[in-house]
């Protein structure tokens, strides 16, 4: 059937449908546990003192609170043979943290004692704010403390940047990070991959809906330009193949140049990045070691 | 001097047979070979005054002509009648490729293609407002062109590896030479100045192989016209039609590298040979929503050319229809790479 017989209201009503239905995602599967979501430093390795455990719990649930995300901390002694980002995955799908919803705004940040892995994670908004480029920053600020054993320091210096960060828009910051004074660490860190998936444009519907429309203009132009008969004929439709050739050719070689560029700096390891978790909640991410 | 072919069995009327290929009687069905008919007319010569005023053979009514036409149907008795001072001497055409689609296929075609219009109104597509059709054979020049093309260049290859700390970048500089011989043969150029030349470019290609020597009969019938262009005027067109097909042979050569900067090209083209032909065309005359449009069909394949009404509401739907799939496409693309809907 050709499109010819579409009705044109059909098409516009569906044109409007898909435009309506955009801004609501995919409807949550919010499965309750047995969880208590005002709690946000779990040590179960057993690396912070009492007191410390309760001042970094004071100060995730205030700056949680300001920017409505669950801050976790995980300390973990193995990670049940599993690795550190399934662990993390799994343990957002399990307990369904969140500052005001199950399976809400969170960024968690695991340490496991074995591996001597490190992995941040955000979710929801915290995926947005917190993208895998800003986690690597957090991550390489908080890895010589915690290579130091200041587990507390690093802590709460996780909590500081995670709650700068939550503050500002992503894409405003492109230039390069501002210096918020807790530390000088962060000038310069501003050469990290921007692509993370919450800032790629690809996932914008903006984008997508400019781009349909772009598509859809050209297709027609073409069709409209074509519709007059088009030309059929190219180079070979009147060369004569016997006598047309390369009579005689050199390719010689003069000079040559080399310049040489510094590599960037690698982070010793660095990837992880985010994904989709089992439950299906996608998420940013950064793992390293320290 | 007229000419008008009567048939030797019946007396009627005689034209050129698109399906059989030969001279036809449509009243007593006897079919002519053309092929062996004798042609003289590039040996006669008639006085340079033309005369302005020609009487068909068969009844003797004054022949209503244009100055360049060279084959027309007697407007009063209606027989097919070829004007032979205007196809003999240097008019005389060398090859001729005579019509393969009949008046009732070219019809037929047409309409069939109206259909095809995927932007085209509703009511174009019916193609039932044919005003008229007319089998014109329209004159060309075919060129035979030689280029020698000789291009001096610098290529460069580049080349990154790292080494410790660094990355290198390697780029070399070859000097690029190529002396390439090009030789097209039988580019049409249409001489006709009534014919859009952008029109005669689309209905190319015309199969060769159906070229056959020029001989007036093939013209019976049908309406023919004379050139208005002599070779020589429409050598920049050929060379101009060529020219893009030497700069592609040309880049085709200089592959391996990546990039190329042309320091000296020097590209002579010469015209070997030119052949004043006639080609079949189709002239359709079609009438929509108060505005003629011409379209032309050519005569050998088929092939139908010109700009035909485009509707607007099936542009809307088009584009409505693409901009929807292509956006539903992204989403579903943007879910699956983790993006969300």
């Amino acid at each position: 059937m050709s499109v010819s017989h579409f009705r044109k209201q059909s098409l516009l009503f569906l044109l409007t449908v898909l435009l309506l239905s955009l801004p609501f995602g995919f409807p949550q599967t919010a499965k309750a546990q047995e969880f208590d979501r005002m709690h946000y430093i779990y040590d179960d390795a057993h690396l912070l003192t009492s007191e410390e455990a309760v001042e970094l719990q004071t100060l995730a649930a205030d700056l949680g609170g300001q920017r409505e995300t669950s801050f976790i901390i995980l300390t973990l002694n193995g990670t049940d043979g599993k690795d550190i980002v399934q662990y993390v995955e799994d343990y957002y799908d399990d307990n369904a943290p969140g500052y005001d919803q199950p399976h809400g705004n969170t960024a968690i940040l695991a340490i496991d004692m074995q591996e001597r892995d490190i992995y941040l994670a955000g979710f929801k908004k915290a995926e947005q704010y917190l993208n895998d480029g800003r986690l690597d920053v957090i991550r390489e600020e908080i890895t010589p403390a915690l290579s130091d054993g200041q587990y507390f320091q690093a802590f709460s210096q996780f909590l500081n940047i995670s709650y700068e960060y939550m503050g500002q828009e992503p894409t405003s910051d492109s230039g390069g990070y501002t210096d918020y004074g807790s530390s000088g660490g962060y000038v310069g860190q501003n050469s990290y991959e921007t692509g993370s998936d919450a800032e790629n444009i690809f996932f914008q519907w903006w984008f997508q809906l400019i781009s349909s429309l772009v598509v859809a203009g050209f297709v027609v132009t073409i069709m409209a330009n074509r519709s007059g008969g088009r030309v059929t004929v190219n180079g070979q439709t009147y060369m004569d193949r016997n006598k047309s050739r390369v009579l005689s050719k050199y390719d010689n070689f003069t000079h040559q140049t080399v310049t040489r560029q510094r590599k960037p700096q690698n982070n010793s390891s660095s990837g992880g990045g985010g994904g989709i978790t089992g439950g299906g909640h996608s998420h940013s991410g950064s793992r390293g070691k320290f | 001097m007229i000419l008008h072919y009567k048939c030797p069995g019946c007396g009627s009327d005689m034209s050129f047979d698109a399906e059989s290929g030969a001279l036809s009687c449509q009243s007593c069905g006897r079919h002519e070979n053309i092929e062996n008919y004798p042609e003289e007319l590039k040996s006669l010569r008639f006085s340079e005054d033309e005369a302005n005023e020609y009487h068909c053979e068969n009844c003797g009514a004054v022949l209503i002509t244009d100055t360049e036409t060279a084959a027309t149907h007697c407007s009063f008795c209606g027989a097919g009648v070829v004007i032979a001072d205007r196809l003999s001497g240097n008019l005389a055409p060398s090859k001729v490729i005579p019509f393969m689609i009949s008046k009732e296929q070219a019809t037929t075609a047409f309409q069939k293609w109206c259909r095809k219009g995927l932007l085209t109104p509703k009511g174009f597509m019916n193609g039932d407002r044919i005003k008229s059709m007319t089998g014109l054979y329209v004159p060309f020049w075919l060129y035979d062109l030689n280029s020698k093309v000789q291009v001096n260049a610098t290529g460069t290859k580049v080349r990154t590896y790292t080494q410790g700390d660094y990355i290198y970048t390697e780029t070399k500089y070859y000097d690029v030479f190529r002396d390439i011989n090009l030789d097209y043969v039988k580019i049409p150029v249409d001489a006709s100045e009534k014919m859009n030349d952008g029109l005669m470019d689309k209905l190319e290609p015309y199969p060769y192989d159906q070229l056959k020597d020029f001989k007036t009969p093939y013209l019976a019938g049908y309406l023919a016209e004379k050139y208005n262009y002599s070779h020589e005027e429409l050598l920049p067109r050929a060379k101009d039609k060529i020219s893009d097909y030497i700069e592609s042979y040309i880049q085709s050569t200089l592959t391996g590298y990546h990039s190329i900067r042309i320091r000296d090209k020097q590209i002579d083209t010469k015209n070997q040979k030119s052949d004043y032909v006639l080609l079949p065309v189709w002239l359709v005359s079609y009438d929509y929503n108060h505005s003629n449009y011409i379209f032309a069909m050519n005569g050998q394949t088929g092939k139908v050319v010109g700009k035909p009404p485009i509707s607007k509401g099936k542009v809307a739907s088009w584009f409505s229809g693409i901009a929807v799939g292509t956006f539903f496409a992204l989403k579903c693309v943007s879910y699956f790479m983790g993006g969300g809907f």
